[in-house]
């Protein structure tokens, strides 16, 4: 593995020097177009809010990073999981919707002791196996009709992240806990940008900040998307969004489309280390539709006419889309840079997780010639968005956001649970391309919060069982297996 | 292996590159479902799909591997070449700069290649008629000086696209079948890799002879 990971970075080499052209400026390098708006017009205040922007996100992160880098010793962790654990199970008690999830996690799961068979239990009985062959690797249209005719989870917890989020300073601990099995459609706006760390936890603060970092993402969009182009990165996007959801009305307006495409190319052009990346534009997708949904409440979102907001209100979804995004890919951008080896690292990691809990499908896999690079790398650069349905990945973000060391580490889990849900399917494959092509279009048209809610239960104790058993992973690449 | 049934007498690994957005997935699912889809998403990393067809009373498996087109995903892309007897470099014929770029894919494929690849040129959206920008002739010219076969194909009005997947693997049939017939065992036509980005059945192989791994 070492030779071939020396391999990839000597190809990398080649390839990064082939395949630059040389006379066209880098894309992302905004340092240039920046001096030249300096020069253009006269300096007024705006122009210096602009120049300064990035220092002032800088200065915003730091803290963040600066909370996240904190140690915390192993031992408490663990204690602090089994709180946070128990208090989900406490507080979705009494809900009738959650119920199902508690089944789930049973107590004894919270013993270290693992033994595949238990592992397994949890994946469930595959549902839907009709339409599987016929369309392989081409993921099922969305619908969305699932976002608000959902059941809404109960007017108690609604309730309760009511009383959280009034708190003149929000405890965002107890936010996390709430909102780690699901947040109401009401509440989740709102939440998800305070999770996201774009709003702040204290109340006063957070009117000021929004009106701020709103106007700051009107000059980015003057000082970037209105500016002249960076040609390659411009192009990319603007052939990926028109096809992200094709079969649905709301995307292929043309007021959506330039809202994705501003949204993703000043990302891109802040971000040159990636760049944009084909994948990330579905990333957008969840935040877009929360924010929809909030200025939207209780519309069909399938093919709600975007020109029917306000100005304002389109420019509040996009701008808070944008600083989500933003704050979401920040753990995560190694998966877009160069050779994305933050992904293959992951799915190395994957592997050597799948063969310690299951040798059997690992070697069922093997056997056929499946690697792992071939199914999981989509599901590692889009975030499952491809696997399941657009209302799930919305409930999985709830999880997501809510994982308090960042849901970096936590997905390779989800991904490791998502992989064994199939398990007993997968081991009636007989042959390389059965597997390759289950694998490729799971079949999870069906699926409902229920079974994200199962999901995440299930990666989170894999995570528990696995993630401090000593050197799980530090094999992760070296063994040929 | 060699438990289960074999139902084919060669399996061929194919793959499909060329620039984002020229129809490599419309051409796969053309060929493998004959579906067609006007705006499928876009491919991230590589996707599988296969399809047999005949030849000279052989069945013959094409295991295609379709790339994504963004240069980002080269790295991971080309991890897929190897093992590969046959490569379909698309580009669109009404986007002259997905025909400017077909030299930089014929040196992905020179570099990450097996060397004795069959590349077919395809020139896909043919249906796109009044918006070609590239003459066909110019392209056959190109493809004959580098040794390429050619074609165009429109993935939306089916237009060549069974004989684009059928000549190419008729001809990497002939290859090996007379290399065969030359020297039998351990023909370098195909060599198993034991890359591990290169799945076991993805050699050229006649699968009775049981060798890889």
């Amino acid at each position: 593995m070492e030779s071939h990971q020396a391999e990839h970075d000597k190809n990398g080499l080649v390839a990064e020097t082939f395949w630059r052209t040389p006379q066209r400026a880098v894309p992302g390098r905004p340092c240039q177009r920046i001096q030249q708006n300096k020069v253009m017009s006269g300096s007024s205040y705006q122009q210096f809010q602009a120049s300064v922007n990035d220092a002032w996100d800088l200065g915003d992160d730091d803290i963040i990073s600066g909370i996240a880098e904190t140690k915390i010793s192993k031992a408490i962790s663990q204690t602090a999981a089994i709180n946070v654990i128990n208090s989900h199970r406490k507080s979705t008690k009494n809900v009738n919707n959650d119920v199902k999830v508690n089944e789930g996690v049973k107590p004894r799961e919270e013993v270290v002791a693992v033994r595949k068979n238990e592992i397994r239990k949890i994946g469930g009985v595959p549902s839907g196996s009709s339409g599987l062959r016929h369309y392989p690797g081409r993921p099922r249209p969305v619908k969305l009709s699932a976002l608000t005719s959902r059941e809404e989870s109960s007017e108690s917890k609604l309730e309760r992240f009511q009383q959280v989020l009034e708190s003149a300073v929000l405890d965002l601990n107890e936010l996390k806990q709430l909102s780690w099995s699901g947040i109401p459609t009401k509440a989740r706006a709102v939440t998800w940008r305070l999770l996201a760390g774009y709003l702040p936890a204290n109340a006063e603060r957070r009117a000021e900040t929004l009106e701020r970092k709103r106007a700051d993402y009107k000059h980015l969009v003057r000082q970037y998307y209105d500016a002249d182009r960076e040609e390659d990165t411009y192009r990319q996007i603007h052939i990926d969004i028109p096809r992200m959801s094709p079969l649905v009305a709301l995307f292929q307006q043309i007021t959506v489309q330039v809202m994705f495409e501003r949204i993703l190319y000043i990302w891109a052009i802040r971000h040159p280390a990636s760049g944009y990346v084909q994948g990330i534009n579905d990333l957008v997708t969840p935040f877009f539709m929360v924010f929809l949904q909030e200025a939207a409440p209780g519309k069909e979102l399938d093919n709600f006419p975007l020109d029917s907001l306000t100005e304002e209100q389109r420019d509040i979804i996009e701008a808070d889309s944008f600083w989500c995004l933003s704050k979401f890919l920040d753990s995560i951008q190694d998966n877009y840079i160069f050779a994305q080896l933050g992904i293959q690292y992951k799915v190395n990691q994957l592997k050597e997780l799948i063969r310690r809990i299951d040798l059997q499908l690992h070697e069922h896999l093997q056997r056929h010639g499946v690697d792992y690079l071939q199914f999981s790398f989509r599901w590692m650069n889009n975030l499952l968005t491809r696997e399941i349905p657009l209302p799930c990945t919305i409930r999985l973000w709830d999880t997501y956001l809510a994982e308090s060391d960042g849901f970096a580490t936590f997905q390779l889990y989800v991904c490791a649970a998502f992989l064994l849900h199939w398990r007993e399917r997968l081991m009636l494959e007989k042959d390389f391309q059965g597997l390759m092509i289950l694998l490729q279009n799971v079949p999870t048209q069906n699926w409902s919060d229920s079974n994200i809610s199962l999901l995440v239960a299930e990666a989170y104790r894999l995570k528990f069982a696995f993630a401090d058993a000593p050197n799980h992973l530090h094999n992760a690449g070296k063994s040929d297996r | 292996m060699g438990t289960r049934e074999d139902e084919y007498d060669y399996l061929f690994k194919v793959v499909l590159i060329g620039d984002s957005g020229v129809g490599k997935s419309s051409l796969l699912s053309r060929f493998t479902r004959n579906e067609f889809n006007l705006e499928s998403k876009s491919t991230i990393g590589v996707e599988f799909a296969t399809r047999s067809i005949e030849v000279d009373g052989k069945t013959i498996k094409a295991q295609i591997w379709d790339t994504a087109g963004q240069e980002r995903y080269r790295a991971i892309t080309s991890a897929y070449y190897r093992g590969a007897v046959g490569a379909l470099l698309v580009y669109d014929i009404a986007k002259h700069l997905s025909y400017e770029n077909v030299e930089r894919w014929l040196r992905e494929l020179r570099d990450h290649a097996d060397q004795n690849i069959l590349i077919m040129l395809v020139g896909n959206k043919s249906d796109l008629r009044h918006l070609r920008s590239i003459p066909t002739e110019e392209a056959k010219a190109f493809a004959e000086k580098n040794g390429l076969s050619f074609i165009e194909t429109s993935a939306l009005d089916s237009t060549n696209v069974e004989p684009a997947f059928q000549n190419i693997l008729t001809e990497i049939y002939r290859i090996v079948s007379q290399k065969q017939m030359r020297d039998p065992p351990e023909g370098d036509v195909i060599r198993p890799d034991a890359e591990p980005a290169d799945v076991r059945a993805a050699g050229a192989d006649a699968v009775r002879r049981n060798c890889c791994q």
